[in-house]
This record gives C-alpha cells, structure tokens and sequence, in this order.
C-alpha cells in the first residue's frame, strides 16, 4: 500500500524491513527527526542508547561479529559522525558489516561550515566501502537497499549513509520495500575459476608438506564444515589468523593454533617448513608474516580470497583463486585425493611440548607470585567450557585472550585485529552480548583501553547488559611496556598509569564488582562471575612485568622466535 | 626496485557526486603524483570516463588498478603503459556492459 511518510519515517521502515530489530546510536540536532520518529517505532526497534558515537559503532561491530548481520548505528552530524570515524575505518579492515547512519545538515547548508556540518563523504570514501549522501525522502529506500546489499555481500565492510535534513524531513511515497540484489558496477563474487582450482588441486596433491593458514574469511562466508572435510581428505595441517580463531573448535585434529607474531611455535614454524602453503580468507597482514619477504620460503603458495586486491598484493602467489571460501574449499575438496601427511603433522605435537614447556605452563600454572594474565584467561576458558563469546580490547589483554581461550563454537572470538582500536572491546562485548542474549560474554580488557570508552559501563547499567568484564589490570600500557623492556632499553616512556579506584567507578555504575590480587581466590571469583545473571566487573591484579611471548619480534622471520627475554627459539634450538 | 614509468590508468564509472575524489585519494595514499586527469562522459550511455597519467612501477599501478575497481559505482579499471591504444577497453567493456545492464 502506498503510503506518504517522511523520509525519517522512510528510514526505519527500511530498516525493518531489512530484518533490523537492534540500533546502537546517539541522538543530536540533525538527527532529532528520526529519533522523534523512532519514539512510535520502539516495539519494533531496540535502540541501545550509548555514551559516545564511537561506542556505539565498535558496539553494532560487535553485534555483527557475533551474529553475523550487518550492525547499524544512528548518530547525528559533525561530531556525532566525526566520533564514528574511527569504528568506520576498524569495521572495514576487519570486514565487518556495519550501517551507519549520520544525520547532516540541510541540502541549502552544505558547504557552507554549518553548525555541526563536516564533510562526511570525503572524511569515510577512502575508510568504508560505500558512502553515499541521502538528500531527498524517495532516495532513502534504495540507499538503506544499496546499503544492507553492499555491507554484507563479497567482502563485508561499513557503509555511511550521509542523511540530508531535507531527505529526513520531507515527505515521499513508500510502497513495498524493495531489496537490492543487483548494482551494475558492483559485481558479487562469482564461481571460482576451474583452471585456478585444478591447479591448485594438483599442488595440493604433489605436496609433502600442505599447509593451511585460514582467517576470518572462513566465519564470513559459513565454510567452517568446508574447511573441516577440506583438511581432513587432504591430512593438511592448518593454522588460523587472530581473527580467524573460534573458525576451528580449538581441539580439531588437525588444528595447530595461532599463526603470527604471538601466534603458536609450530604454525610459524611450520609456515616456514612447508612445501604448499593454501591461504584461505586472510590477507597475509605483517603481523601475520613477519618480513614478508621471509615469508613461507619453501612453499609454493595458494591463496583464496573474494577480494581480489588481496591476492598478491602482500605475498605472490603461485595459484590465486578469486572467490568464495566455502564454494572454492568445496570444490578443492572434490578434486583432491585423500591423503595423510602424518609425520609431517606430527611435527606440531612436538613444537607444541617446548611452547607449553618453556611458555604456556609458566604463563598459566605459575607456582607463586602474582596472578599471571594468561592464567586468568586460560581458567575462564575452563570454567566457561568454551562455550563463552570472547571479546577483548587491544594490547596484552588481547594476545592473552587470543592465545589461551578455547572455542568450541564459530564466531566466538572478537576483536579488533587490523586496525588495532585501543577502547573496542567494552562497546564490543555490549553489542556482541545484545545479539547474542543466550550465550555468555566474557570480555579480557586492559587498564589502558577500558579508561578509553569507560563511558560505556553507563549503557551497561541503562540496558542491563549482562557482559562479563575481566578488567587485566598491571596499571601499565603493557604491550607498549613490553617492547619499551625488549627493544628500547628499558626506558618506559608515557606507559605507567596511575588507575582509579575501580570499585568506586563500578559502584557508581552500579555494576557488581570484586578486585583479586591473590591465586587463590581468582577461581572462586572466576565462578561467581561466570554465574552471576547480571554484568560483573572482575579487577584482577596481574603481574606489572608480564610479558607476551613467544615472540616474533617485529621485520623478523617467523622462525626467529622469543621464547622469553634471553631465550631464542629457532627450529628445534 | 622495479622501474617507474608512465601510466594510463583509466576508469569508467557511475556518475556519483565525490567519486573523483575518493579514486585520486587512491593515488595520494601510495604517494604517487598524478601527472594529468581527464574526465568526461564516455560512449556508454550513464557512463563516465576518466583517464589518469602518473609515474609509477608497473606492480603499483596494478594494485591502484584493483582498490579503483573495488569502488562500488566503478564498472571497470584499466592499466597500460603511456604508449599503447585503448582499443581493448571499449571491446571489454562492451561485453561487460551487455552482460550487467539487463
């Protein structure tokens, strides 16, 4: 039925129809409209009220990490889009499908330095994968269209919609909301090309020693079960990117663990070892490579990825194949023979015994002294039974969270990974925990990148969002501090901190708390957070010097690895 | 070091306000200079052509090619050295064109 309703109006009918029912956003005065509108439409909308923009786009980041649907945030113009900016640039690094929507000033103003007028097409063209300006109410429709369509096909990425006060305001007709399925000039991914995957196939055939290194790739296009047949035919040994974990449950067979800087001992190793090198939805970052040019030296490489400026663009490729993961791994999985590589995969159990040994043991199951955080860590990933959506901020708090949660499920890992956004994981967990009501959330943040969006423990207390905060606190800017102690003499410039009270920053929230500084008590803590039916802040006192490691240090060669502070590990020496 | 040379990079694209800007930020954030840019309606109705001229290394040029090409309204992105015809693009893009405007 036709019906004549503002463009405001327009908007949150769209957004319905797009199956939105959650919008994380601020309100301001070139947005005021929708939010007016919105007040009619809160039975069919949830909007998480944040505390600062940037809160609420790492928060619909989250949500879309944890369920997969495009996250959408509704902020107003100037400062309110400036603030999102740098969510816009993280969600596009990483892939995430994010909607933003910013209000802007009217069509007579722009460009003439309006209150709160900024240039937010040309501040996002160059961080998103679409921008587009909305400036009259009958353009608002096939903008949400474009913009659902463009945001969670091929490769994900945010999109920002430039909302005109003129467009929001203005009256126009809508009928039957239209989907969009096809944009000329945006072609979506096509079947692999055959001759690319039967050479990739007799590669993977002729190899001694196959190699997978998959990222987050595999959790966006659903090939989890392709990956698992793919690995298992061909006896191939695989290793994820930081974002690609939780793809694997942690205990598959073939799953050797973390590839990169803080990644496990046999995947760098092996990496390097290798004959055959298949990389699957990942895009060879630097701290995934080391110094590229070191990279996988034995290997003949293939990569598959949807997005063709990644093939080659880090690492040359013997066989790029353009395309889907689970399309392309399927077919793959056709063409090759079954195969076992048992003594070459063997290699890991053996790598693995000197990384517990000489790092995981004395990081996790340290006898005395002060808790580690890779102890904290490792007894949430026991406690929760792998069941736990991990979130976690950036720095130590991260690789610690990366290197000893244990997953059992896909989409259990959340985290910024390219763009490195110190302050994401509290928005995060918000919004990872309000797609995901059923499962639990457990977010590993630092003393530094908490006091970053801190504000957000207000949404925590407004919304009742029941997230779980282990606060690892070592009041310094530990990763900072750690390569400060290994490359730069021990001189700890601007990385002390001086922390507040947490409990009172807690109670004034209204948010349960409770501070560990001894061993004994981080367990019984550990299990009145993970049971508690409410948020909870956990303040564990970690040890000021602790240090990530193993470690590549940064332009080295993946097998040139840290073990501790003297220590030097390098193929079996 | 591979060799710099000159470039012609050209675009066909959707006409979309600002689109010119976010291709030239391809080029300024990989600090190569654009030496001349033209821009005007292609052969093709709706189309818009633009062709740039830079100095840069044949695997640069490449890249710039592929990140113009990711451009949502862009249709196609073509490479070549200063000296050769563009020929070659109007079949392309003929073909392309035929199969997409449906």
């Amino acid at each position: 039925m036709l019906k004549r309703l503002t463009g405001a109006e327009i908007l949150l009918e769209s957004l319905i129809a797009e199956g939105v029912d959650t919008v994380f956003g601020y309100p301001g005065g070139q947005i005021i409209t929708v939010y007016d509108k919105l007040y009619g439409y809160t039975d069919r909308l949830r909007h998480i009220l944040v505390r600062h923009e940037q809160g609420a786009i790492h928060a619909a980041q989250g949500y879309a990490r944890a369920t997969g649907r495009p996250g959408v945030v509704i902020v107003t113009s100037g400062p309110g889009a400036t603030n999102v900016i740098t969510g816009v640039a993280d969600a596009m690094v990483d892939s995430t499908p994010v909607v933003v929507i910013a209000g802007q000033v009217g069509n007579a103003m722009l460009g003439t330095d309006a209150f709160q007028e900024t240039d937010v097409v040309g501040m996002t063209g160059p961080i998103d994968k679409w921008t587009f300006q909305i400036r009259r109410p009958e353009e608002v429709a096939p903008a949400v269209a474009k913009a659902f369509h463009i945001a969670s096909t091929g490769r994900p990425g945010p999109v920002v919609l430039d909302f005109t006060r003129d467009a929001q305001v203005g009256i126009g007709l809508f009928d039957e909301y239209q989907k969009c399925t096809h944009i000329r000039s945006y072609a979506l991914p096509a079947p692999a090309d055959e001759k690319a995957i039967e050479a990739a196939a007799e590669l993977i055939d002729n190899a001694e020693r196959p190699f997978v290194v998959f990222g987050q790739g595999i959790v966006l296009s659903h090939a989890e079960e392709q990956l698992k047949a793919f690995l298992k035919k061909g006896g191939i040994p695989a290793a994820s990117t930081m974002l690609g974990l939780s793809a694997l449950p942690s205990d598959f067979p073939y799953y050797v663990g973390m590839a990169g800087m803080h990644g496990n001992i046999a995947s760098n190793l092996m990496t390097q070892q290798c004959d055959v090198l298949i990389a699957v939805g990942m895009r060879f970052s630097d701290r995934v490579t080391g110094k590229p040019n070191t990279y996988a030296p034995k290997a003949k490489i293939i990569h598959i990825d949807v997005d063709r400026t990644e093939i080659g663009k880090i690492i040359p490729v013997e066989v790029g194949i353009l395309g889907d993961a689970a399309e392309v791994l399927e077919r793959l999985t056709e063409r090759i023979r079954f195969s076992f590589h048992d003594e070459w995969a063997s290699l890991a159990r053996r790598y693995d015994r000197v990384e517990t040994e000489k790092v995981s043991e004395p990081e996790t199951a340290p006898a005395e002294g002060p808790i580690h955080m890779g102890e904290v860590v490792a007894r949430v990933a026991e406690l929760s039974g792998r069941e736990a959506i991990i979130v976690t901020d950036v720095g130590q708090n991260q690789l610690m969270g990366a290197r000893y949660s244990r997953f059992a499920h896909s989409r259990s890992f959340i985290s910024s990974g390219g763009l490195g956004t110190m302050g994401f994981g509290l928005p995060a967990a918000i919004g990872a925990k309000t797609g995901a009501p059923e499962r639990e959330v457990c977010l590993f943040v630092g003393d530094g990148g908490i006091q970053m969006t801190l504000q957000e423990l207000g949404t925590i207390m407004q919304e009742g969002t029941p997230v779980k905060i282990v606060l690892l606190n070592n009041n310094w800017l530990g990763n900072v501090r750690q390569w400060q102690e290994l490359f730069y003499g021990e001189r700890y410039s601007q990385t002390h901190l001086l922390n507040p009270d947490y409990s009172l920053i807690a109670k004034a929230y209204g948010i349960r708390y409770r501070c560990v500084e001894d061993r004994a008590e981080l367990e019984d803590a550990l299990r009145e957070m993970l049971s508690s039916k409410e948020a909870y802040f956990l303040d564990a006192h970690v040890c000021e010097m602790g240090m990530v490691y193993p470690m590549v240090p940064g332009g080295r060669r993946l097998d040139e690895i840290l073990l501790n502070k003297e220590e030097w590990y390098r193929d079996g020496k | 070091m591979e060799n710099s040379s000159m470039f012609i990079i050209s675009v066909y694209s959707e006409n979309q306000v600002g689109l010119l800007s976010s291709i030239s930020n391809i080029f300024s954030r990989r600090g190569i200079n654009i030496e001349s840019l033209t821009v005007f309606p292609s052969e093709f109705p709706g189309i818009h052509h633009f062709t740039f001229r830079a100095i840069t290394t044949e695997r640069a040029a490449q890249q710039v090619v592929g990140f113009i090409e990711k451009k949502v309204e862009v249709v196609r992105a073509f490479c070549f050295p200063d000296n050769a015809t563009s020929a070659a693009e109007h079949g392309i893009l003929q073909d392309y064109l035929k199969n997409r405007n449906q």
